[in-house]
């Protein structure tokens, strides 16, 4: 101790001298000695120098004095820096080592006890703190010494990446002395995804490691020769897939520890095996790949599950199969074009209909009649029988669309086929009549089951059937909003747009639209039953949707409008929205349940909306509907169609904008069956849509249990900290000591201000004029 | 009696040639109403209003051909049209001729290039009989104009354009029966622009007795080749590759043995 408890102290210099004012005086000094020297060259050298020297102490002396000493005393100490120690409780911590007598977590509970000693040894230098992770997908918990020691590997995110840098933010203004880190090293995230087995740590982990700043000790809580297993472990595949086109499904497997023997894998398709591939394991490999290809046949989501089967001696057998959820939707549009004679009107529809690469186009044009001159043989020409039966009675229902575009049926003996084109319809299916001279009442579809389903109907064959005005067609208050009439998102530009169009010539007549139909456009002068007659009509039968427009020269919106410097652009908008709608595309559905997700976890929330609209497509505002929402088990937990009853119903009312959000949490794991019904405003139907979910554990952390020690023992070399092999004892980790010190108290003392150097001073000018007097010098 | 006969048929034709002058005074009418305006009429482009008219009622002749052998509906009038924006009523047009003939503007380059883009099907007929006469070597002076980075390309006898209705296995012929064949300016999955050099229209003009205009080279052979190649030029104009679709049809709805469930 110096001056009491100040236990250091600096020298500091209070003279308010520039360094050019010290250069003078070192010169001022070198010239006083320079001088003195020159003077006494006449004394022996041994009087000469001990009188110069003597001039120099008192001219040092004096420059000290200008020059302000003083003495700046502190009392320090140090302060203590902080160390982390974090263990890992996700799931996979739980599984069983040293043959099954504990778990992995329970190793490291057994070796955190030296945290107290170390506690006690180093509380000087380090702060400690106890960490866990696995809970949250990004946040560690702080937890106590006692604590970590009772808590139990129940988390399912084993992200040690997100935990490092939750650590870092944690303690950004604190200095860390070091990290003390318990895990399997099984990480999900960035680290262990950057980093495979056996390859260094990449740039960027590296860098996030070394913005720690603190070495990291890490203590492997298992290692691979401890583990037997076969897994799941990742499954490629798309989130839906086309009806009728081949799938690929990719399964990642590892397996480890269970010797060489020939495994199977399973392919299940709602709990029917579909297809089983066959993996040869062995001791050297621990990754394996199997694909598989099918291909589904309907349209809607299924559930598919691939599995191995549970081996011997197994470390975890739930990770022996993985379950996804598949939606299959329809790949192209299956549209039948009938034309009863070549026309610019069944040309551009063509036209349409091929360059549209969603569309596949089956068409079948008249091109010659019975009453056509026959003055060639069969030979020179490339006609081909009508093939009604195989169109209209076997392969319809492979059709999603069929457009029949001023087509009379009488002369192909079709009448038969009527029925089965309205049933095609019931079912499901878009059918859309196009105007002409061989259409609607003069095509004789009045009183057939053609009638039945068009949303409009026919006047008698002995009244006019045709009117030859040309025309331009009139939006209805519905047509304005509908997506088929809607070219333009503004009503006002769409308005413009329509009146705008070049004219139709001339029109079927119509006598009414059927009630529960919607007409979308009428003639600006005809009228039936005292209204406009509907030129273009849009309705339901059963379950398909169809339409009927009037009018056989809506190809001129194609191509006359390029007279005046207009696009194609409103005539292929108008057709691609009627299809769209005609064969239900499902963002045009009138009530639509819409997920988030089609799988999640059980007790999470599901974000659930119904959106319903109206015929029109306004929004249907304070609609009241019903959510039913009916659980079965998932697929390898029992019989397909096990309900577990009873079905769960949810009220709901739809909002301004036609919305109801509805707040859903699936406590338990299965297949859940969600449908919104509506009832339709004349609330004559149920409208209605369907979604599946999926709400399976998070079998995230088991599908991957091997430990990684390689991963845990390049983050202790990057950092400069220890690995340490629990199965093979422990060591002490080491920690950096502390490089910040507090001041607590400090006094700044004056050297020069004292009579001693004003003493010593004269009592070096008496002694030097002393020696001068008496060696002969004045 | 020869007299009265002379005299009704002199009438007869005076009331014919008034009826063909009012319709050239007249420029094209278009019909306003269904089941007329429906039917197929051809737009025949003229140069200028001065060009001299011949083959005049071949576009009427090969119409009334395309009614009696296929299930075509026609209007079959004489709807001659300059190269102006009337162009946008007719989806085809027929431009015959023989000699050279004056640059088309830039407008009307413009108008026809997007006529020809928005679907529109141009068959140029030289009545010279010359693949490299002067009317075919300006029509594709102009047509380069048009399709800057291309070539008239030789129909190959495969092209649909050859079974739109009729089976034609032989060379394409007109009045004439060059070996050269026809070419077209290709774009995607059609051919816009038809080039014959073997004058189709002279074959087809009838006069006012329904009497053929021309001596056709082969003969009336020749002759109902040359309105069957008419007949598919104007099939293919409606239905495009309709009959590529036929070909693969029994395949197409055999591959597609499946219903959606």
């Amino acid at each position: 101790m110096i001056f009491g408890d100040y236990n250091s102290s600096d020298l500091l210099w209070l003279g308010d001298w520039g360094p050019g004012w010290i250069v003078m005086l070192i010169l001022l000094g070198a010239l006083v000695i320079g001088i003195s020297a020159y003077d006494l060259k006449g004394l022996k050298p041994t009087r000469r120098w001990t009188l110069v020297t003597l001039r120099a102490l008192v001219y040092l002396v004096a420059v000290i004095m200008l020059l302000e000493p003083a003495l700046d005393l502190k009392n320090i100490s140090k302060v203590k820096n902080h160390v982390v120690v974090l263990v890992d409780s996700s799931a996979s911590m739980s599984l069983k080592v040293d043959d099954g007598k504990s778990s992995r977590l329970e190793r490291v509970q057994k070796d955190l006890p030296q945290f107290a000693a170390l506690e006690e040894q180093s509380k000087e230098e380090h702060e400690f703190h106890y960490f866990s992770y696995g809970k949250a997908p990004t946040e560690t918990a702080q937890s106590s010494l006692q604590d970590l020691q009772k808590i139990t590997p129940t988390g399912q995110h084993s992200n040690l990446s997100e935990a490092l840098q939750d650590i870092q933010s944690k303690f950004a203004d604190r200095e860390l002395g070091g990290v003390v880190l318990y895990s399997d090293g099984i990480d999900t995230g960035a680290l262990g995804h950057r980093t495979k087995e056996g390859e260094p740590l990449d740039a960027t982990s590296v860098s996030l490691l070394k913005e720690l700043d603190a070495p990291i000790n890490t203590f492997g809580a298992a290692n691979k020769d401890e583990v037997k297993d076969i897994a799941i472990t990742r499954i490629l595949r798309d989130d839906f897939a086309f009806v009728h086109n081949k799938v690929s499904v990719d399964v990642e497997i590892q397996a480890i520890g269970l010797g060489e023997q020939l495994v199977p894998v399973t392919l299940t398709r709602e709990g029917a095996p579909l297809q089983t591939r066959e993996i040869q394991i062995t001791q050297d490999e621990t990754s394996y790949k199997v694909s598989f290809e099918f291909v589904p046949r309907q349209i809607g989501q299924e559930i598919y599950t691939v599995e191995v089967p549970e081996l011997d001696g197994e470390t975890l057998k739930d990770n022996n199969r993985d379950i996804f959820l598949l939606r299959i939707i329809r790949d192209k549009i299956r549209a039948l074009q009938v034309v009863g004679r070549p026309s610019w009107d069944e040309r551009f529809m063509r036209r349409l209909l091929k360059q549209n690469p969603n569309v596949d186009l089956i068409s079948f044009f008249i091109l010659r009649t019975n009453e056509s001159l026959h003055n060639a043989s069969n030979d020179e020409l490339s006609l081909i029988p009508f093939p009604t039966r195989e169109l209209f009675e076997q392969e319809l229902g492979s059709f999603d669309l069929v457009i029949f575009q001023n087509f009379n049926y009488g002369p192909y003996s079709m009448k038969r086929y009527l029925p089965y084109i309205e049933q095609f319809i019931e079912k499901g299916g878009g059918f859309a009549m196009l105007g002409g001279d061989l259409s609607f009442a003069s095509g004789g579809y009045d009183n057939t089951a053609i009638e039945a389903a068009l949303p409009v109907e026919l006047p008698p064959r002995t009244s006019k059937l045709i009117d030859m005005q040309s025309f331009r067609p009139e939006l209805t208050e519905a047509g304005q909003r509908h997506p088929i009439t809607q070219l333009a998102f503004d009503p006002a530009t769409n308005a413009k747009i329509w009146k705008n169009l070049p004219e139709q010539r001339g029109t079927n007549i119509v006598r009414a639209a059927k009630k529960g139909s919607t007409v979308l456009a009428t003639h600006p002068k005809l009228t039936a039953n005292g209204e406009p007659m509907p030129v273009i009509t849009i309705g339901a039968h059963g379950k398909g949707r169809v339409m009927a427009m009037t009018t056989d020269s809506s190809w001129r919106w194609s191509f006359e409008s390029l007279k005046d410097g207009g696009t194609p652009r409103e005539y292929q908008l108008f057709w691609h929205n009627a299809i769209r709608w005609l064969i239900k595309d499902p963002e045009l559905k009138l009530v639509k349940l819409e997920l988030a997700k089609d799988s999640g976890l059980p007790a999470q929330q599901v974000n659930l909306s119904v959106r319903v609209s109206n015929p029109d497509y306004s929004p249907a505002q304070n609609r009241d509907g019903e959510l039913r929402i009916v659980r079965r088990v998932l697929p390898y937990q029992g019989a397909q169609q096990e309900k577990l009853a009873p079905p769960q119903v949810i009220a709901f009312k739809t909002n301004s904008a036609g919305v109801a959000e509805i707040p859903f949490t699936p406590e338990q794991q299965g297949v859940y069956e969600l449908s919104a019904h509506v009832k339709s405003a004349d609330s004559k139907e149920d409208l209605s849509d369907q979604r599946m979910l999926l709400i399976v554990p998070n079998s995230q952390e088991y599908q991957n249990i091997l430990p990684r020690q390689d991963l845990l023992e390049s983050i202790a070399k990057v950092s400069e900290g220890t690995y340490t092999d629990l199965a093979k004892g422990t060591v002490t980790p080491q920690f950096v000591e502390p490089r910040s010190v507090k001041v607590n108290r400090r006094k700044v003392v004056q050297l020069w201000d004292s009579a001693l150097i004003f003493l010593l001073i004269l009592l070096l000018l008496g002694v030097e004029w002393t020696l001068r007097r008496r060696w002969g010098r004045l | 009696m020869h007299n009265r006969r002379t005299f009704l048929i002199q009438s007869i034709r005076g009331l014919l040639a008034a009826s063909a002058a009012s319709s050239m005074l007249l420029d094209h009418t278009v019909a306003h109403a269904m089941g007329e305006e429906d039917a197929l009429e051809l737009g025949w482009l003229r140069l200028d209003k001065s060009e001299p008219l011949t083959r005049k009622t071949s576009l009427r002749r090969i119409l009334q051909e395309v009614e009696k052998r296929t299930s075509i509906k026609v209007n079959a009038e004489n709807n001659r049209v300059l190269l102006g924006k009337d162009i946008f009523d007719y989806p085809m047009l027929f431009l015959s001729g023989s000699g050279d003939f004056d640059p088309w503007s830039d407008e009307q380059i413009d108008l026809l290039r997007t006529w020809l883009q928005g679907g529109g099907v141009l068959v140029v007929d030289s009545s010279e009989g010359l693949d490299d006469g002067p009317f075919l070597r300006a029509a594709r002076r102009e047509l380069a104009r048009i399709y800057p980075d291309k070539k008239p390309q030789k129909i190959p006898k495969n092209h649909v354009i050859y079974k739109s209705f009729y089976l034609i296995k032989n060379n394409p012929r007109g009045r004439l029966a060059p070996e050269v064949g026809m070419q077209g300016y290709f774009e995607q999955d059609r051919v816009p622009v038809i080039l014959s050099s073997f004058d189709m229209m002279g074959a087809w003009s009838r006069d006012g007795f329904g009497q053929w205009e021309y001596e056709v080279e082969g003969g009336e052979i020749q002759r109902e080749y040359a309105i069957r190649l008419g007949v598919n030029l104007v099939m293919y104009a409606l239905c495009v590759n309709y009959k590529e679709d036929q070909v693969h049809i029994p395949f197409i709805l055999k591959r597609r043995n499946w219903k959606v469930e």
